[in-house]
């Protein structure tokens, strides 16, 4: 136990010999996700309006206030501005200006957009028919058609926290299959290799001790990117050591790979940048922007080849609160996963180390 | 004396070529032996068969009265490798870079700090332990290289070419490591190219050309047995027509040494010495000449040719 502690440790010194992976590959992930937060879609749009000056204009401006989702997030935040300002804005207005004007005698909520594509001119669109429709119900009275909104979760969530919590697998895999790909070629680069293909100790320790340190480092990139969606959002998963729980298998799955591209390769470029297309890969074929069961057919097949995917299934709940999925048949999954991926290096490492030649 | 390694008739091909045939040696415990060849003569691929790194495709080989082959962890407990390449981590310590081959190297740990201060006290290291290998020189690297096989004790060291790189000092140090761990019973393989070095280190080599030993004996028995003194001859103008000018004196070969030198081997120099002179004094001026004991340099050319070899 003592010489396995000492593996360890020397697997960890070894972190000087490619420093710049090691920070991109813990904090990157969590960088990226702060970074991409600040353009993501969020429940609230800022939408600007001439200060109306007809009661018609009042009313829309009142109506855009109260739409929201049901558990009372706005949907917009209309911002008044003077008509001597319109000029100058309309050459600077992020998204888009709204007046309300008449045409032939009726009152017409006119959008001018900036540029934005299409989607989100639908989506401003919506919104602003959404509060339209509040003051064409209240004319109508009993004729008056409602739209209502029963949400399948208990509670509603930013799409920012789905976000995170879809990154939270990825983070774990780049913390471990960038450094896991790095110091396995790096061996062979360095010719350090020769001390292990003659080294008189079992291998499984040497690759034990390699992936137990791989692990601690893809938790080190997924710790960092919960703090990053907790700082973030407010939300926190209900129970951390089944969040460690789900993520280790995929820390192994990361760690195995980059163990195995390393061995593949013999060359740190190739390794890190197939580390980096295995990382996206998995990433957004296993559910980065929304649950692989809202997606078409064959996206949800080969999501099912990643293991990012079963982890967002086990995840869900610790932020949601509620199942989705087999719970029981992605925890087998994952026990797959993590089980066949550490196989599969020790057979690539005595292929490629330890076979006589 | 007691066989450390024993190889008989071994041959590795790789593919149509064959790297290593029919090769036989034994080298007695305690002993320095050298693998004396040119670039490409199979003394890496000599090394990684006992070693056990290769395969070999025919006789046989033991270790310690281990078959590498078959046996390679015995093998790998009881050897250390200094390859050619010093194989370093460049940004860790020299203590770093020695806990990490303990780890692998050494089943008990309880005496290795101990012996880590020894070993960089030996190899005048202990200054800079701490400094990033990296920043080491040639020679620094080459001693930690060896204080690394040391390390874990074992009984023979194959050291591939010793000193590559390194400077007058550093060489000199090496040798006089090695010599010291030799008094202390450990038994050295050097595999080298570099004659001043077989011929300053090993107690016993073997020549190897082609994969075969060429020749098998202490430094000072190969010289002697090769039986021919070099004359160095510098004439103004070169001779042109060397065998007509010398006939009936007993030169065995004749070799041009460009730009105005000839190389002469004679079986007795003295003898012929003032008969030698005078025949090339009455026709050209005689600028220098040199009579010589055969060095390891001669002993090697006869051996491998002077053909170059890529």
């Amino acid at each position: 136990m003592k010489r396995f502690g000492l593996l360890l440790l020397n697997e960890f010194k070894l972190a000087r010999t490619a420093l710049p992976v090691h920070l991109v590959a813990i904090f990157q992930p969590m960088l990226m996700y702060l970074l991409m937060t600040e353009v993501l879609v969020f429940a609230t749009f800022d939408m600007y309006v001439m200060q109306p000056t007809t009661g018609e204009g009042r009313a829309l401006v009142a109506a855009m206030r109260e739409v929201g989702s049901p558990i009372g997030l706005p949907y917009i935040n209309p911002i008044l501005v003077a008509q001597e300002d319109m000029a100058q804005l309309e050459t600077t207005a992020p998204r888009q200006i709204i007046t309300v004007e008449s045409r032939d005698g009726v009152p017409t909520a006119v959008q001018r957009f900036g540029l934005i594509d299409s989607n989100q001119v639908k989506n401003l669109r919506n919104r602003l028919t959404a509060a339209a429709l509040r003051l064409w119900n209240e004319a109508l009275g009993d004729a008056a058609v409602t739209v209502e909104e029963h949400p399948w979760l208990p509670i509603d969530v930013p799409y920012t926290v789905y976000f995170g919590l879809a990154m939270l697998p990825m983070a774990t895999f780049v913390g471990a299959v960038f450094i896991g790909g790095i110091l396995t070629a790096q061996d062979f680069e360095f010719r350090t290799i020769e001390e292990f293909r003659l080294a008189p100790i079992a291998p499984i320790w040497i690759l034990a001790a390699r992936l137990v340190r791989l692990v601690l480092s893809a938790f080190l990139s997924a710790g960092a990117m919960l703090l990053a969606l907790g700082w973030q959002t407010g939300y926190w998963p209900d129970s951390l050591w089944r969040v460690g729980l789900i993520l280790l298998p995929v820390a192994i799955v990361g760690g195995s790979l980059g163990m195995i591209i390393g061995l593949a390769y013999r060359r740190s470029i190739p390794s890190l940048l197939t580390g980096l297309i295995a990382a996206i890969g998995g990433w957004i074929l296993g559910g980065a922007f929304g649950l692989v069961a809202g997606f078409g057919v064959l996206y949800q097949e080969i999501s099912r080849l990643t293991p990012h995917a079963y982890a967002i299934e086990l995840l869900f709940p610790r932020y949601y609160g509620t199942q989705v999925g087999n719970p029981l048949s992605a925890i087998l999954a994952l026990a797959l996963f993590g089980v066949s991926l550490p196989a599969l290096v020790f057979l690539a490492y005595r292929w490629r180390v330890l076979r006589q030649e | 004396m007691a066989s450390a390694i024993e190889l008989h008739n071994v041959t590795r091909r790789f593919g149509d070529m064959v790297a290593v045939s029919n090769l036989s040696f034994q080298v007695q415990s305690g002993e320095i032996f050298g693998l004396l060849g040119p670039n490409g003569a199979g003394k890496t691929t000599t090394v990684n068969l006992i070693t056990g790194l290769l395969r070999r495709h025919g006789g046989e080989v033991s270790v310690l009265g281990f078959d590498p082959q078959v046996e390679p962890r015995q093998v790998r407990q009881r050897i250390g490798l200094v390859p050619q390449e010093t194989n370093l981590y460049a940004d860790l310590s020299a203590v770093d870079n020695l806990w990490h081959h303990a780890a692998l190297y050494c089943a008990d740990l309880s005496a290795v700090q101990e012996r880590i201060q020894q070993l960089l006290q030996l190899m005048r290291l202990w200054e800079r332990r701490r400094d990033r290998v990296g920043t080491y020189s040639g020679g620094m690297k080459r001693r930690l290289a060896l204080a690394r096989a040391l390390l874990h004790d074992p009984e023979i060291i194959l050291f591939d070419e010793p000193t590559l790189g390194v400077d007058v000092q550093g060489r000199h140090a090496l040798w006089e490591h090695i010599k010291a761990q030799q008094a202390q019973g450990k038994t050295f393989i050097v595999s080298t190219n570099d004659m001043m070095e077989a011929d300053a280190l090993c107690d016993r080599l073997v020549i190897v050309d082609h994969g075969q030993a060429m020749a098998l004996d202490s430094p000072e028995h190969l010289k002697s047995d090769l039986r021919r003194d070099i004359v160095t001859l510098r004439t103004t103008p070169a001779i042109q027509a060397p065998e007509s000018v010398f006939s009936g004196l007993g030169i065995e070969e004749v070799t041009h040494v460009p730009p105005d030198q000839l190389r002469l081997e004679v079986s007795n120099a003295e003898r012929i010495a003032g008969e030698l002179v005078a025949r090339v004094a009455a026709a050209h001026r005689l600028e220098s000449i040199r009579i010589a004991r055969p060095s390891l340099d001669d002993v090697f050319l006869h051996y491998t040719g002077r053909a170059l070899r890529e």
